[in-house]
């Protein structure tokens, strides 16, 4: 193993690796617990030791989980590549190794998911590469930045829609009528009438989509109504009219679960909360920019922007509503309201006055017939320009301006597409009304034909409503009816004359071709101005400035003409209106969606060629993912009111009566309750009447509107509890703050009576520990205890049980066996591991729940425990620390204020000696004390407070946690060690590890002997990088104070490394040179040296401790989790363990 | 690692997807980029460590104003030069991917930003930051007074526990809301 990861860790790094090959589980711990120093759960360790040593299979299938969850989240993982490289090797190799000592399906299952992921992760690399446009859209991006490229990336996706529809409609509706449905020149629908024959190739005619064209699936008119088709009775109409309104429903499913999968990605929150100008530093680069002018050009951006915060700033206050601004305002909205009241006139006037031109002339002109589709595009066209011009009067923020700007042209958009859909309707309407006319006046006319097909065509009410209209019909259409007449003449036909001269008179007048004709014309026409203005001004423009900048006066690349700008927000808004016209006009020609595929694409090369080419961004930056929910929200608005022609259309009015496939249906959505009639049974018609019936809809609806309400009411109070809960979070943090400097004014109060009470204490301790060793004196005891010296702070003093709850924990674990090393480094990993995932004030419990639940196990845990002599003396040892810390706080309380490293830091040194004197007098070596306390000035502390306080909110916590461990570790060593030694080197041994857990005080022991600190230096080496002394340190005691000071060595530079990755900025110098810098500590041994890197970090910790509270949800979390794992014996020590250590974390 | 002059291995491949957020592709392609680099004797050997200053020749990067910033970040080099092996390089794109998580975009955002790597965002680093941000040039530059201002208002809307410094839970409670972070935290090739 180690000889494969060689390869893999070279360089830097490797000056450990000749020290490595161990054994394979060594090293395997080693990395391992590299790992977890960092993340990772600590429960998870204790498993995988167990399944390593014990061949439970259960336990090695958690173990290999376990890895394989490494394996599976290693990359989100913070860490450098070698690293990640090292976790990954050893991971995977314990999974191999101990996999095919699980049960044979296991492994099967396990090659089977490998061999999923593999090609899932092949079918991915396939699938990218068929991402259209993925590398040019790249290219822009790395150009221009996400904002322009956002445009694309819109683009890209309507054309996947637009790809979508066309296969839909292509394969229901266009392929079926042309494979099986009747041949062109057939039925009289697919015949071009003999008089528009000789012109029906002309190119006029083609380009308005008559002649050939206007008969072709390209439209509704050419369908036939035969209701089944070819040999399998393919249901051509109603599969016209379910593809129809499938592309409405899948066009808002569609929309609708990307604008759900958006705002969840936005978190669909920052509604009230504001952080204008941290997003304005933290978020204004756009890394994506990697061209230079782009780059200038956001830099200035940058700088608009930031000083426009800050004169916004301060100028809140100012009320700046001057009557002329407000006035301009007025003026400007008259003008804007004026234009688009005149656009839609303008619109309205074309439509009507085409009407009029087609019924007077026999011939249009070219223009003519293409007068409405120029006249919508040029609208859509200069309007813009002109709100633009108008918007600059109003004189407001800009980025309030570009939303009115948004909105009016939005506004304009749709006016115009709506005058022209009801113009087009209203023609519609009057066509028919003509038509029916003309047949009337047909009929009174001509009498010899048999009045008997009349009422056939028309239907009695038609042709009293027909009457009316007569005298106006009959000019209009005088010049159609001799038409029809002469067609008759000529037609050979089999069937009744007067039913053919009808049909013919109204074969022209299909409604339905006439709509989808005008919006395929105006899609084209629109198409065709995009690609002229892009050319004319922005290449044209572009060419101009660049080339002719030179013999020009002014500097026409910085002045007047400049490049053309890329304005995003508004070629958004034309995709969105393109996509629009798509959706009106999809039902009456069913291959618009094909030719919008078609446009999209020619847009997409065409655009983004001018983008690169002859724009520059837009100087107003129209954020990228900001406004993709924005564009969608518009988006869903268009198609929601497109629809609405649409559908009015198919609900009001009657198919024409000779073409489409709906000929001779009163209703288009009759061919439905047609179908469930005839080809279904019986049974399904009933249900469906019974179904469509009032008894059943109304409740529906009402049972529809309940659940809106509902949902919404629900929507409502999670957002007040989401509220509620960041309030409280910021209460909390306030009272914390509040606390701690109500604790050290009491502490500067009262230090007298706290120090008298501490002998007293520490003396009933020592006794009962000599009395009693036997017997376990309840956690609880230690509570009330804890309680007592610390009224009026419960969150502490609970928080403090805890922990010494589970140092206790901790020294059982690991005086059961040698394996559990693994239990020392299981805290370290917990508490790593949380902060890495940040889960911002989400649901967070707050800070005394929490603290209480941690209690409660703490209290669980000891109950498991079978050796009670080890964790006794512990308690009571932990319980003491709590007094000194308390009142020798005088200088604590004085450097509160600044940093709290240093005030815990001094607390400790009185205590000690307080304690020393009090306690140890008679028995105590005083040499060792000596060398002890300045160890401990320097290092403990440090060293405590960095492992801590990234988990807890308080900083009284720390100093409290940060004795208790500086305790036991001394009285184990000192106290225990002489009075029985014999029984205690067992227990040294075990205790040695929590010791080690909490860097206690070896620490300073490390620093007594000169001598030893090359050992430690020689040793430290060793360990930097593997840490394996655990294992080591189980066995042997007497190496114990050499070892130990390199394991708090390991420690002390885990927490640099951690903090490396958790809070990492906190030493830059330390993660890439963290063994140099150990290093030196180890050897110099120089204390100022030591002390400032590691006050530097504490205090930085210390700094960053205080709003961690999101990870301590987390932590909550995932005690919970631990509790309710079934566990075996030797499992439950592990978790516990961690439970505890979990919770003194909290 | 493994590389050969012009490819990579399999098993390194397969690694590095695995270990970063990037495609096959973007590996392959960060590859050639890198190597195109590469002066010609150093080609084929592995672990070579490219300086600084030709990582800033990159187009992608050259006009960052964080640029050199990202370089020492994402450098592994023991007297942090700034230099990148290939590793780092993809570190660094794997970062700056596409597919990369908020948590570590915002994590090696904050890294960036924490110009003297103390861990905090204190005064000084925002200063700097402004500074890179707008350029050193006297018109664009901010006086003291704007410059005060500025620090003022952010720390006031990011510090929380208002030590007068952002740490990484700030940082990233405050740029998790921000809708166009991720977006704008990329570099492609």
């Amino acid at each position: 193993m180690s000889s494969g990861s060689e390869p893999l860790a070279v360089s830097s790094r490797g000056l450990s690796a000749t020290k490595r090959h161990k054994s394979v589980r060594k090293n395997s711990r080693r990395i391992y617990s590299a790992y977890q120093d960092h993340q990772g759960s600590s429960e998870d360790e204790g498993k995988d030791d167990e399944g390593v040593d014990s061949n439970d299979p259960e336990e090695m299938f958690q173990n290999i989980q376990y890895q394989k969850e490494i394996i599976a989240n290693i990359r989100t993982r913070p860490w450098p590549m070698r690293r990640k490289l090292r976790v990954l090797k050893q991971a995977r190799e314990i999974v191999l190794k101990y996999e095919g000592q699980l049960t044979r399906t296991r492994g099967y299952q396990t090659a089977g998911a490998d061999l999923l992921k593999k090609l899932y992760r092949l079918l991915n690399n396939i699938v990218v590469t068929f991402i259209p446009w993925e590398v040019r859209i790249k290219k822009i991006e790395s150009h221009f930045g996400s904002g322009v490229a956002s445009y694309f990336i819109f683009l890209r996706w309507l054309f996947g829609i637009n790809i979508v529809l066309t296969i839909m409609t292509g394969a229901f509706v266009v392929l079926p009528e042309l494979l099986a449905g009747a041949p062109f020149g057939t039925t009289r629908s697919k015949t071009i009438p003999k008089e528009h024959l000789p012109s029906a190739q002309d190119l006029d005619t083609i380009w308005s989509l008559g002649g050939y064209l206007q008969y072709s699936v390209l439209f509704y008119g050419y369908y036939g109504r035969v209701r089944k088709i070819g040999s399998a009775g393919y249901r051509l109409p109603l599969a016209y009219f379910l593809v129809g309104m499938a592309v409405f429903a899948y066009s808002f499913i569609i929309l609708l679960r990307k604008m759900a999968k958006n705002s969840r990605l936005s978190l669909a929150s920052a509604s009230d909360e504001n952080f204008t100008f941290c997003w304005r530093i933290f978020c204004a680069w756009d890394y994506l920019i990697g061209n230079p002018e782009a780059a200038e050009c956001k830099g200035a951006a940058i700088v608009n922007n930031i000083r426009e915060a800050i004169v916004e700033e301060q100028e809140k206050k100012k009320d700046t509503s001057l009557a002329v601004l407000i006035s301009l305002r007025i003026l400007a909205n008259i003008l804007v309201l004026l234009s688009l009241a005149g656009s839609i006139y303008i619109i309205y006037f074309v439509v009507d006055r085409s009407q009029k031109l087609e019924q007077e002339k026999p011939e249009l002109t070219l223009w003519e017939k293409n007068e409405v589709s120029v006249v919508v595009s040029l609208i859509t066209m200069i309007a813009p320009s002109a709100f633009e011009l108008v918007a600059q009067l109003e004189m407001y923020h800009p980025r309030t301006s570009l939303r009115f700007q948004l909105a009016r042209v939005l506004v304009l958009y749709l006016g115009n597409l709506y005058s022209l859909i009801i113009a087009l309707l209203d023609k519609v309407n009057s066509m028919s009304s003509a038509v029916r006319g003309a047949s009337g006046n047909w009929t009174e006319s001509s009498s010899f034909l048999a009045t008997v097909s009349q009422p056939e065509t028309n239907g009695l009410s038609t042709q009293m409503s027909a009457r009316p209209n007569i005298t106006l019909a009959t000019i209009t259409t005088a010049l159609n009816f001799s038409n029809n007449q002469q067609v008759h003449l000529g037609t050979v036909s089999n069937q009744t004359g007067p039913l053919e001269k009808s049909a013919r008179s109204q074969q022209d007048q299909c409604w339905e071709t006439y709509v989808g004709q005008e919006m395929l014309k105006l899609s084209i026409i629109d198409m065709i101005f995009t690609v002229a203005s892009i050319l004319l001004i922005d290449f044209i423009r572009g060419l101009v400035v660049r080339y002719l900048s030179d013999c020009c006066c002014w500097d026409l690349e910085s002045k007047f003409p400049e490049y053309g700008e890329f304005k995003i927000a508004e070629n958004v808004l034309h995709l969105i209106y393109n996509q629009g016209m798509i959706w009106m006009g999809a039902f009456f020609s069913p291959c618009l969606p094909a030719f919008n595929v078609l446009k999209l694409i020619g847009l997409m090369y065409l655009r983004s060629w001018a983008v690169l080419t002859c724009n520059v961004p837009h100087q107003q930056v129209f954020r990228a993912s900001r406004s993709n929910n924005f564009y969608l929200a518009m988006l869903l608005f268009m198609l929601f009111l497109c629809m609405l022609p649409t559908i009015f259309a198919i609900a009001r009015y009657r198919p024409s009566e000779h073409c489409g496939p709906f000929s001779g249906q009163e209703k288009i959505y009759d061919i439905i309750s047609e179908t469930v009639a005839t080809d279904f049974p019986l049974w399904f018609s009933k249900v469906m009447s019974y179904v469509t019936s009032p008894v059943v809809v109304l409740p529906g609806l009402l049972l529809l509107f309940m659940l809106i309400y509902y949902l919404q009411s629900i929507a409502r109070s999670l957002k007040f509890t989401n509220n509620q809960l960041r309030l409280q979070l910021q209460t909390e943090r306030t009272e914390d703050k509040k606390k701690v400097f109500q604790l050290a004014a009491a502490r500067l109060q009262a230090p007298e009576p706290a120090a008298d009470e501490n002998p007293d204490h520490q003396e009933t301790d020592g006794t009962s520990k000599e009395a009693s060793i036997h017997t376990t004196p309840s956690p609880r005891r230690n509570g009330s205890v804890t309680n007592f010296q610390s009224p009026g702070n419960r969150g502490n003093s609970i928080r403090t049980i805890s922990q010494s709850a589970s140092r206790t924990k901790l020294n059982r674990g690991t005086g059961s066996g040698s394996v559990r090393s693994p239990a020392v480094t299981i805290p370290k990993r917990r508490v790593e591991y949380i902060p890495n995932r940040p889960r911002p004030f989400i649901g967070g419990p707050s800070g005394t729940c929490r603290s209480k639940s941690c209690l409660h196990m703490a209290y669980n845990s000891p109950a498991h425990c079978s050796d009670s002599n080890q964790s006794e003396p512990l308690y009571r040892k932990t319980v003491r620390p709590l007094h000194p810390a308390e009142a020798p706080g005088i200088i604590a309380a004085q450097s509160y204020g600044g940093r709290r490293g240093h005030a815990t830091r001094y607390v400790i040194i009185n205590e000690h000696e307080s304690r020393k004197k009090l306690l140890r007098s008679a028995t105590r070596i005083p040499c060792h004390y000596v060398m002890e306390e300045p160890a401990e000035i320097l290092e403990l502390y440090p060293r405590n407070i960095r492992r801590y306080p990234t988990r807890t909110t308080h900083h009284q916590p720390h100093s409290y946690r940060s004795h208790t461990p500086q305790h036991l570790s001394k009285e184990e060593e000192e106290g225990e060690e002489e009075r029985d030694k014999g029984r205690r080197k067992v227990s040294l041994g075990k205790t040695h590890r929590p010791r080690s857990l909490s860097d206690l005080h070896q620490q300073a022991q490390f620093y007594i002997g000169e001598g030893r600190n090359d050992n430690h230096a020689a040793r430290y080496r060793v360990q930097e990088d593997d840490e394996e002394d655990n294992s080591k340190g189980d066995k042997d005691w007497v190496d114990l104070d050499f070892h130990s000071p390199a394991q708090v060595n390991r420690k002390s530079a885990e927490p640099g490394r951690s903090g490396h990755h958790l809070r990492y900025p906190r030493r830059p110098s330390q993660s890439p040179s963290r063994s140099r810098h150990l290093e030196s500590h180890v050897k110099t041994k120089l204390r100022a040296k030591l002390e400032t890197p590691l006050t530097e970090s504490d205090s930085a910790s210390a700094a960053s401790s205080s709003d961690q509270q999101n990870s301590s949800t987390d932590q909550y979390i995932q005690v919970i989790h631990n509790k309710e794992r079934p566990s075996k014996t030797k499992l439950d020590l592990n978790f516990t363990e961690s439970q505890d250590l979990v919770c003194s974390k909290v | 690692m493994g590389s050969t002059s012009s490819q990579l291995d399999k098993d390194a491949l397969s690694e590095y997807q695995e270990l970063t957020f990037l495609t096959k592709q973007e590996i392959i392609l960060a590859h050639e980029r890198f190597s195109a680099m590469l002066p010609q004797e150093y080609k084929g050997a592995t672990n070579i460590r490219l300086p600084m200053e030709k990582i800033l020749e990159m187009p992608e990067l050259k006009s960052n104003p964080f640029n050199k910033r990202i370089c020492h970040v994402f450098s592994t080099s023991q007297p942090n030069d700034g230099s990148l092996t290939f590793e780092d390089f993809l570190d660094l794109l794997s970062a700056f991917s596409e597919a990369a998580t908020m948590e570590i975009k915002s994590h090696y955002a904050f890294r960036i930003f924490d110009s003297d790597n103390d861990g905090t965002l204190g005064r000084e680093d925002l200063e700097k930051m402004v500074t890179l941000l707008t350029g050193d040039s006297k018109d664009t530059s901010l006086n003291g007074e704007e410059m005060g201002q500025l620090i003022n208002n952010i720390l006031e809307e990011s510090d929380i526990d208002k030590d007068g410094t952002v740490n990484l839970s700030e940082f990233q409670h405050v740029i998790s809301r921000s809708p166009d972070f991720v977006s704008s935290f990329k570099i492609v090739l």
